[in-house]
């Protein structure tokens, strides 16, 4: 009962970790390897505004959510559009740029354990025998309608078709009229901001610490990896296989092990299947 | 008139060497104090606060008399960034080494502050010829041993705060007494995965066994791990009435907010424990640290009445930095200072092996204690009692302060159990 309850737990939380890569990746083919960074500013521009200002949690949490979205779209405007296309560019920039952000955060005084978010809801309950606190439900609750919300918005609105086309084939997107650079702003936006909200949902299980950023960064891509760059629905399955390979770990082998079937689970697909489980890239023998 | 304007020039001049001897030793060359330590972190921004405090003080005084001649020191901090996850030790050894060529420094105090780094960089101190006294986190027993096995290349090296090996028979002392107190006889241990942490554990567990504990098992975490749960089950299942905790993360405070939410009936017990050692600790877990013990090796980190100079120290800490003592490294990195001071002043000089052999005659009592070097292994010689030697200090978070319960000798308040742990 514990596996199955903390494995489903560790699995949305890996999946909201990254969802939002997944999605940048999809549309733009840009790898935002600045997401882990901007994971973990949001949790500090939440506190800032909470702890600092004053502001109301939720009103706090909003306001990030816009501040986060913004920035996804000047990081792509003003920086990664200048390196779209050059996928080892695409690489060091953005992760320059998470660098810088995590870094300068450190620099700026945002350092130790006093930086916590609190909890949406107080308080734990037993399920089977097992002690589950309820922000913890919470996420796997909101973690789903997240997953839901965004498979509606990719298949209900015009913006969200628009991004799927793109995903699915740009020279086609861009014949339809679709504007590749406004998607891929949007996606970014979106993308960041679904960083943000992995960060303010799981942020309060814990606190807030720099380190959390690089942390983010490995899982997301072991899960995008696994799950096959580009696809969102393959990040999702993904997700769980490792979330839920991570628990067995923890209960069969030990804690220590755990940090390492993320790092096994992207190398083993390189070598079985270098696209992953839903990867739209072609595998090695097509394309050679 | 002429002759009166000389006299008043005279007398101003008179008062300025005379009422300020702090100036005059300013203008000297000062000695410069390298400090190698990973700022962004609690044991080295506590060491780095306490090292300045000691440093402000010595040079409002007049600073250290060599020779006949009042110098002040002055501190240069490099961050080795040796507490961050993966144990850069080469970032550490090349601080190390440009504290030594670039910033020139005289004398080394503080860090490298992870085991794996402080001892390699042993080798680089004593190829350098620098006197060092580690003052933070290197709690390896392997220090005193590689001194007293090769002691001519090793004798630059000091050790003021506690090590591993006296930390286990602090806290075994404490687990017999809560044993004796609350019948609780088995430990689950939860390290970090970091040498000194796996050693810790390690030898707890068997030195706890040996003694009648039933250890029901051992779990060791990445640093940087943010989910704790399963290892808490695993504990809560097996029944342990006591977690031992070594872990130096911050994310470490996780673990006592996710042991709150599952009311998991053990009571923790840090042999090191960042997190728990912070005065904000309190808010960082919304209050649910409270009961968690921690040791923070030695007193004047937490308050007591250890010896007069041990809430002086204190005081004057909270006071320069607008915060209690936060860590393991604050008394003894503020104690290294006026040791030095006080082994360059009997010295007369800055010649490493002059002062080598002045430290070696230390015996002072400092903010926690009687502070005296082993001979051979300039370890400094530990003791339950603050007359005899150094103390350490377990406290409790009890209603949001930290109440020093361990040892007796120096205790202000009684440990106390989770009203969930209460028959």
């Amino acid at each position: 009962m514990d596996i199955l309850i903390y494995g489903t737990i560790n699995s949305i939380a890996l999946a909201l970790m990254a969802l939002g890569f997944a999605l940048v990746y999809g549309i733009s083919r840009v790898p935002n390897f600045a997401h882990g960074a901007i994971y973990v500013l949001s949790g500090f521009i939440t506190w800032t505004f909470l702890n600092s200002l004053g502001l109301h949690y939720a009103l706090s949490i909003v306001i990030t959510m816009v501040l986060i979205g913004a920035l996804g779209a000047l990081l792509y405007q003003f920086v990664l559009i200048r390196v779209r296309g050059m996928a080892i560019s695409e690489i060091i920039a953005s992760y320059a740029i998470g660098l810088a952000i995590l870094e300068g955060l450190r620099w700026g005084g945002f350092k130790g354990m006093s930086y916590t978010l609190p909890p949406f809801i107080e308080g734990s309950v037993m399920i089977g025998g097992i002690p589950v606190d309820f922000q913890r439900i919470l996420v796997v609750g909101l973690g789903a309608l997240i997953v839901l919300g965004l498979w509606a918005f990719t298949h209900y609105t015009r913006i969200g078709l628009a991004l799927r086309g793109m995903a699915q084939d740009e020279r086609a997107a861009l014949m339809l009229g679709i504007d590749s650079d406004l998607m891929a702003v949007v996606a970014m936006a979106i993308g960041a901001m679904l960083a943000g909200l992995a960060g303010v949902l799981l942020l309060p299980l814990g606190n807030i610490v720099v380190e959390s950023g690089y942390n983010v960064l490995i899982l997301a891509i072991a899960v995008c990896i696994v799950g096959g760059l580009g696809s969102w629905m393959g990040a999702v399955l993904a997700a769980f296989l490792i979330g839920f390979a991570q628990i067995l770990t923890v209960v069969y082998l030990g804690s220590h092990y755990q940090m390492v079937v993320a790092l096994l689970a992207i190398i083993f697909t390189l070598i079985l299947k270098p696209s992953g489980l839903f990867g739209m890239q072609k595998e090695l023998e097509e394309r050679v | 008139m002429k002759m009166r304007g000389i006299g008043i020039l005279a007398a101003l001049l008179a008062a300025v060497f005379l009422v300020l001897p702090g100036t005059y030793a300013l203008a000297e060359e000062p000695i410069t104090i390298g400090c190698p330590l990973s700022t962004a972190y609690l044991y080295g921004w506590d060491a780095d606060r306490a090292i300045r405090l000691a440093v402000d003080e010595i040079n409002a005084n007049g600073g250290v008399d060599v020779g006949g001649v009042k110098r002040p020191f002055k501190v240069e901090v490099m961050d080795t960034r040796d507490l961050e996850p993966g144990v850069p030790v080469s970032e550490a050894l090349l601080a190390v080494e440009k504290l030594i060529l670039e910033k020139k420094a005289d004398f080394l105090v503080g860090g490298p502050v992870r085991s794996e780094a402080a001892l390699a960089a042993m080798s680089l101190l004593s190829k350098h010829k620098k006197v060092s006294i580690f003052t933070t986190g290197f709690l390896t027993p392997k220090f005193h041993a590689m001194v007293a096995k090769d002691y001519d290349k090793f004798k630059y090296c000091f050790r003021i705060h506690g090590e591993a090996v006296q930390l286990v028979k602090e806290i075994m002392a404490c687990f017999q007494e809560i044993k004796a107190k609350y019948g609780l006889d088995k430990v689950f241990i939860m390290v970090q995965d970091v040498s000194h942490a796996r050693g810790g554990g390690k030898v707890l567990g068997k030195v706890a066994a040996d003694k009648g504990w039933q250890v029901l098992g051992t779990e060791i975490y990445p640093t940087g791990t943010t989910d704790f749960s399963m290892g808490l089950i695993k504990a809560k299942k097996a029944g342990a009435q006591i977690l031992n905790i070594w872990m130096d993360m911050p994310e470490s405070s996780i673990l006592l907010k996710q042991w709150y939410d599952m009311k998991v009936p053990a009571l923790p017990f840090g042999s090191t424990l960042a997190a728990a050692e912070q005065p904000g600790f309190w808010k960082a877990t919304e209050g649910k640290g409270e009961y968690t013990l921690c040791n923070v090796v030695n007193a004047g980190n937490a308050p007591s009445e250890a010896t007069p100079w041990t809430m002086k120290f204190y005081d004057a800490y909270t006071k320069k930095w607008g915060i209690e003592p936060e860590g393991l490294g604050a008394s003894s990195s503020y104690m290294a200072i006026y040791v030095l001071k006080d082994a360059i002043e009997r010295a007369e000089s800055l010649d490493p092996d002059k002062v080598v052999a002045a430290l070696e005659k230390t015996d002072m009592m400092g903010v926690y204690g009687r502070i005296q070097f082993s001979p051979k292994g300039h370890q400094i010689i530990p003791s339950f009692d603050p007359k005899e030697g150094a103390v350490g200090s377990i406290l409790q978070w009890q209603d949001g302060k930290r109440v020093v319960v361990f040892p007796k000798s120096i205790a202000k308040g009684e440990i106390q159990l989770p009203p969930w742990m209460k028959k």
